[in-house]
């Protein structure tokens, strides 16, 4: 299928280039679908080993079947796994109750914040896509971020014919989008091309199945039927329901999505 | 098929509305976001717009303007499209251009009531310098004219005028208001005078031409150590590689043998345009390289006259700075700027000027460290640049390279 590898030749490119432009990078796992795809793509960029750490935001909130699926797919691709965790929010007991914006900001992009500094990374690849959501949708695929982690979306660089904008003036980190042009359509195409592992919480039993993962609060199911990714792959053609209906951070306020992602948040 | 559409035209002609409109006519539009963005409206005191589909950002909605570019897809009768809207305004040419530089097919909106504004002219100027063969035009809010052909008309022959200066001949003119829905996805009544297509039958019509079989050129991103093979890593942007070929990468001015061509866990015998793949040839090559076959083999060169537009600061003879094409960057020196071109009209408005400024366009002669570039009009993927000082600041074509 010719789509799938002009999505896939592109974004092998964005990947080389961010590894051939960054001294430190890092790529985000969050073992959803989009994220696995990534390392996926990652493993294909250089032939089988990721030369570079694959880090995993804890907020603790998580599902159990991400923790398990994280640590089975760690050690059948020998992935360096990072897993970065805001301790001191989570003595403090930090959660949904003191706010889903509140709380997004101080597990994940705090814990983030933390383990750029410890480790430091100068580039963050992240599986974002434009078609998750009308912020997303004005990302570019290299996007800087100054030293408070702030994304300054008003003066956003030029980026032309693959040229991405990697040296930055008074910039601690860029983020790189390399499946900012894919769809959600397009990653479950490409799960069934590749014959990816995927959380099985993807699919639907009794009616329901998750369509977007997050942590376990704030993250709820769709009605659904598709057992398999065939089915998935059916009912997203024809389906009139937002990707991320069932993620709480998103709705509760207009714009929280924006204030998120302002201040850091992927 | 999918197809890359971008929307361009002055502030407040509609870009965004229109764009809102395909989405909501082509059924492409979530569950319940109608709703959300009614709500959205009433808390900012608005009224509904078609727009705010498109336009996520607060202060987006709080001005009522486009500042960044986005992206989004949806699915007609025959193509896939991938739409990009851009802002109109004039502060934000480097978010138009990010948006424009990977389009096929470009939408031209007038505003019936507007006619030609300031960028009505530059946006022509910048797609025309970006390559886009395939411009329809959009004249939009017909219904703010009382849907009139005369106004039509009048404005057709001046853009027609416009565009012809700029190499677009026998374009497309439809009539339309993406407010109302009048011939975006469904015909006009109240246009009985207008028998042409709607815009999404017009879209539907593209047929984009085969891709030219050119000369090959491989671009090195890196080496890495797999196993014991030191595989080379890049992308095909023009011709065939095959396995087995006599290549010379410059400027490394190095040749070999390609002994294999590979992905992870598999070899291919040939790898196309487009194509992100690694190759054995025993050698050492740097980032920044260019591969192509020992019989037409890519040049090494240190001069070429591009035009280019720059987006901030201001540019002067003499100036050095960062110069980026394919994975190369090189330090280049503004060593003439021989015409400044009016990027509204694309004219020529001063000779040998000392400097260019914001939004000002110019054929310039770049001294460069050496590097490989190739004629626009002949390979384009290895005739378009990027400006770099601290930042990217302006972005150019190449016109003639100096052998």
């Amino acid at each position: 299928m010719s789509e799938l590898k002009d999505l896939e030749n592109k974004t092998l490119y964005i990947i080389r280039e961010a590894y051939a432009e960054f001294k430190r990078p890092a790529v985000l796992w969050s073992t959803g679908k989009d994220s696995t795809t990534m390392l996926w793509l990652c493993r294909k960029a250089f032939f089988g080993k990721i030369p570079f750490p694959v880090i995993h935001i804890d907020t603790g909130y998580k599902f159990k079947q991400m923790y398990e699926f994280r640590d089975r797919i760690a050690a059948e691709w020998g992935l360096d796994l990072v897993i970065a965790r805001n301790e001191k929010a989570m003595k403090e007991g930090i959660g949904p109750k003191d706010g889903k914006f509140e709380c997004c900001t101080k597990l994940k992009t705090q814990a983030l914040m933390e383990c750029l500094e410890k480790n430091g990374f100068d580039a963050f690849i992240l599986a974002i896509r434009r078609d998750e959501h009308g912020i997303r949708a004005k990302e570019r695929y290299f996007s800087p971020r100054d030293e408070d982690f702030r994304w300054n979306y008003k003066d956003q660089p030029l980026e032309m014919w693959d040229q991405y904008q990697s040296i930055t003036e008074d910039k601690t980190h860029t983020r790189v989008h390399p499946i900012l042009h894919w769809r959600e359509l397009d990653v479950w195409e490409y799960v069934k091309q590749e014959k990816m592992p995927v959380n099985a919480m993807y699919f639907a039993k009794g009616g329901k199945r998750y369509r977007s993962l997050g942590c376990e609060p704030c993250t709820s199911t769709i009605d659904s039927d598709a057992k398999t990714i065939d089915e998935i792959v059916e009912e997203l053609k024809v389906t009139k329901i937002a990707e991320r209906s069932g993620r709480a951070q998103d709705k509760e306020k207009a714009f929280t999505m924006q204030k998120l992602r302002a201040l850091g948040y992927m | 098929m999918k197809v890359s559409v971008v929307i361009v035209g002055h502030v407040d002609h509609g870009k965004s509305t229109l764009i809102g409109r395909l989405l909501y006519d082509s059924d492409s539009i979530t569950e319940g976001r109608v709703e959300e963005i009614q709500k959205l409206a009433e808390e900012y005191k608005k009224r509904f717009e078609f727009a705010y589909f498109l336009d996520s950002f607060d202060d987006e909605l709080k001005e009522e303007r486009t500042i960044d570019t986005t992206g989004v897809m949806f699915k007609g009768e025959k193509n896939l499209y991938s739409i990009t809207d851009v802002p109109g305004h004039k502060e934000f040419i480097k978010n138009m251009l990010t948006g424009a530089s990977h389009a096929e097919v470009a939408v031209l909106v007038v505003a019936a009531d507007e006619g030609i504004q300031e960028q009505t002219g530059r946006h022509a100027f910048l797609i025309n310098m970006l390559d886009i063969k395939k411009l329809f035009v959009m004249v939009n809010k017909m219904d703010a004219v009382d849907y009139r052909e005369e106004i039509f008309l009048d404005i057709r022959n001046k853009v027609a005028k416009l565009l012809t200066s700029f190499g677009y001949h026998d374009v497309v003119f439809i009539p339309g208001s993406a407010l109302e829905g009048d011939n975006i996805y469904k015909p006009c009544e109240r246009m009985g005078w207008y028998h042409g297509p709607t815009l999404i039958e017009a879209l539907d019509s593209v047929e984009l031409p085969p891709k030219e079989v050119k000369p090959l050129r491989f671009v090195v991103q890196d080496t890495y150590l797999v196993d014991s093979d030191k595989v080379i890593v890049g992308r095909v942007e023009s011709g065939v590689l095959k396995k087995g070929a006599e290549v010379i990468f410059q400027p490394s001015g190095v040749t070999g043998k390609v002994e294999k061509i590979t992905e992870f866990q598999g070899e291919l015998e040939k790898a196309e345009m487009g194509d992100s793949v690694g190759i054995i040839v025993n050698k050492e090559v740097k980032r920044g390289d260019v591969c192509g076959l020992v019989e037409v083999p890519p040049m090494s060169t240190e001069e070429f006259l591009g035009e280019a537009v720059l987006l901030e600061k201001d540019l002067r003879k003499g100036d050095i700075l960062e110069l980026r094409c394919g994975t190369r960057r090189v330090k280049c020196e503004i060593r003439e700027i021989k015409e400044k071109i009016n990027s509204e009209t694309g004219e020529v408005v001063e000779r040998n000027p000392a400097e260019i400024s914001e939004n000002e366009a110019a054929t310039i002669l770049f001294a460069t460290e050496p590097l490989v570039v190739e004629k626009f009009s002949e390979i384009p993927e290895l005739g378009r640049f990027i400006l770099v000082r601290g930042r990217n600041i302006g972005a150019g074509v190449v016109l003639e390279v100096s052998r």
